[in-house]
């Protein structure tokens, strides 16, 4: 009966890494697999078309991220990040991966990862925990792009494009010359990531310092924002004082 | 402190013709103004002048003490000054012991002539030291500016050695991420790959004791390279070498193309999901040899990849190799990313940097 067996679906852009995979995988009876993507478009595709109990996802792909894809994806899959690079070990914890795999890997480690999966699906498995991956670092890298989606399309953003961010309730709109994006996240996850012209001058506002026009006198201790494409923001004492540091 | 001047062989040299005119001049003075006999005129000339030759070089030892750095310029005036004056009497008296005593009939006139003798010495000892003072102060010059020389040139090699290429780590760890999944779907391809993978390997890890290459040896380690991504990529990866038999056998800055290959590869096939084209080209132009590397890209990805490291790297090994600039241009149309390396022809031939 194929139907009680798991459904996996492999995300990598090179054709002998997905066939290792695959070759990896045979000696489980019990998972299929339903389809091979080459990069995360195909990816968000095939995932919201086959929802299915196991992804494989490379990080490092053309165009859309295995980080980017899986925030424009509603379900939580269980992942098993396969890549060459170490430093997003951490992140990959945030997103509740079930393993991080650095290739190249043993088929031994390779089992592990599934037996894993295997064991959450069968609720005999704790949930994975920070020491799961203790060889690895973790990495406060600037972000450069954002990807958004908005009328059932995919926009990525780059970070240079934006204005400035308000926040939203559990969503924080990026504003940009075309048009604003909500995002479902929050302030303080954008100010640490943001690169240096992006300061936090509110609590409900970042903006970007290269957007800015003027900073205008309202009454006493209280300032606005005005940027070269008009718009006008609040700037709390605090906010003021961080943008008078950098301005200087 | 210095051995005096007259260990070196130059400053030798000078101070025997500075002793020699002044021994000449004291001797045609007493043969021919005095009229002295030839045998008194010609020994009390030498004796003279050689006294003074061998006090004047010992005061280098006094001046070496008395240095301008430790001491007030009337400190060292007063101390010379006494010197000299001590030196002027030990040489006058000398002299007239060993001349009084060879020619008797000698000593009127050598206490008659001894207030000029004093005065003239006297000048002659205080020039003496001042020079000892300029060629110290010369000596510590010549010294700092080789010191200032052999420290910036330490500089720019160490500079060099922070721009040379470095392997990157996921290039070989997706390398060999391929030859793994090979070793089970296709190991007569597993070992050709582990085999490039290993020359290129040898060739990178080489590095850093090679300085220039032959276009044909840069060009053979970067289709080693291209090789092993091809496995990777497949018909993702267009590869289009245009190198003519007269470029070969130029000389280029060892690893100066590779990451040009590598940053067209990371913008061109990382960056997209069509394929891409890679072409190197070569021409020689009269001054210049120009090297072309450019790569297809898809305009419509917004890049998650830093950049610029790898470029300006590069302008830096040139500028610091042929001291001069403007050497890499880049230019950047609809689709198609290029950079344009100069190579100066006068330098090709020079195999020493």
């Amino acid at each position: 009966m194929t139907d009680n067996k798991l459904k996996a679906i492999i995300i990598d852009d090179e054709k002998l890494a997905r066939d290792l995979i695959r070759n990896y995988l045979k000696q489980f009876d019990t998972i299929e697999i339903i389809d091979e993507c080459e990069n995360g478009f195909e990816g968000i595709k095939s995932i919201n078309k086959n929802n299915p109990d196991l992804v494989f996802l490379d990080i490092q792909m053309p165009k859309l991220n295995g980080f980017e894809m899986l925030e424009l994806i509603e379900e939580n899959n269980n992942i098993i990040f396969t890549t060459a690079y170490d430093q997003y070990a951490l992140k990959a914890f945030d997103v509740n991966a079930i393993d991080y795999l650095l290739k190249p890997f043993s088929k031994e480690r390779f089992n592990e990862a599934v037996n894993k999966v295997i064991g959450k699906i069968n609720n005999t498995n704790d949930p994975l925990t920070k020491n799961s991956f203790p060889e690895l670092l973790s990495t406060d890298e600037k972000l450069k792009r954002i990807v958004v989606k908005k009328n059932n399309k995919i926009v990525i953003i780059s970070v240079d494009k934006i204005k400035y961010l308000k926040a939203e309730d559990d969503y924080v709109d990026i504003v940009t010359p075309d048009g604003s994006f909500l995002k479902q996240n929050r302030m303080k996850y954008y100010e640490e990531h943001l690169p240096d012209p992006f300061i936090r001058i509110h609590r409900s506002y970042i903006a970007n310092l290269n957007e800015i026009k003027e900073i205008s006198l309202l009454e006493k201790d209280n300032h606005i924002i005005i940027l070269k494409s008009g718009e006008k923001l609040p700037v709390s004492k605090s906010g003021y004082r961080k943008l008078k540091e950098v301005i200087k | 402190m210095k051995n005096p001047p007259v260990t070196n062989s130059n400053s030798r040299i000078s101070i025997i013709a500075i002793v020699g005119i002044m021994g000449i001049s004291l001797f045609l003075l007493l043969y021919f103004i005095f009229e002295n006999n030839l045998g008194v005129s010609l020994f009390d000339s030498v004796i003279t002048s050689l006294l003074f030759a061998i006090i004047s070089n010992s005061l280098w030892y006094p001046t070496n003490y008395i240095s301008l750095h430790d001491h007030s310029l009337l400190n060292v005036v007063i101390n010379n000054l006494l010197i000299a004056v001590i030196a002027t009497s030990i040489w006058l008296f000398v002299s007239y012991f060993i001349v009084t005593t060879t020619f008797e009939e000698y000593e009127n006139f050598f206490l008659y002539t001894s207030i000029w003798r004093f005065t003239i010495g006297l000048l002659l000892f205080i020039i003496a030291i001042i020079l000892n003072y300029v060629i110290i102060y010369y000596n510590n010059f010549t010294e700092k500016v080789i010191s200032e020389s052999n420290f910036n040139s330490l500089i720019a090699e160490a500079e060099l050695k922070s721009l040379k290429y470095q392997i990157n780590p996921h290039f070989l760890f997706n390398a060999l991420n391929s030859i793994s999944s090979l070793t089970i779907s296709d190991p007569e391809k597993a070992q050709e790959m582990s085999i490039n993978l290993s020359d290129f390997l040898r060739k990178t890890l080489a590095v850093n004791d090679i300085k220039m290459v032959l276009l044909k040896d840069e060009i053979e380690s970067i289709n080693l390279y291209l090789k092993i991504e091809k496995v990777r990529f497949e018909k993702r990866l267009q590869i289009n070498l245009d190198i003519p038999e007269e470029c070969e056998g130029i000389l280029i800055p060892n690893m100066i193309l590779q990451p040009l290959v590598e940053n067209a590869i990371k913008h061109g096939v990382y960056e997209s999901s069509e394929n891409v084209d890679i072409n190197i080209s070569c021409e020689i132009k009269e001054n210049f040899v120009e090297i072309t590397i450019s790569n297809t890209f898809d305009p419509s990805s917004v890049s998650n990849l830093g950049e610029g490291i790898g470029l300006s790297n590069i302008n830096s090994r040139l500028k610091l190799i042929y001291k001069r600039t403007n050497l890499v241009s880049i230019t950047k149309s609809d689709n198609i990313f290029k950079v344009l390396l100069l190579i100066p022809k006068e330098d090709l031939s020079k195999e020493d940097f």
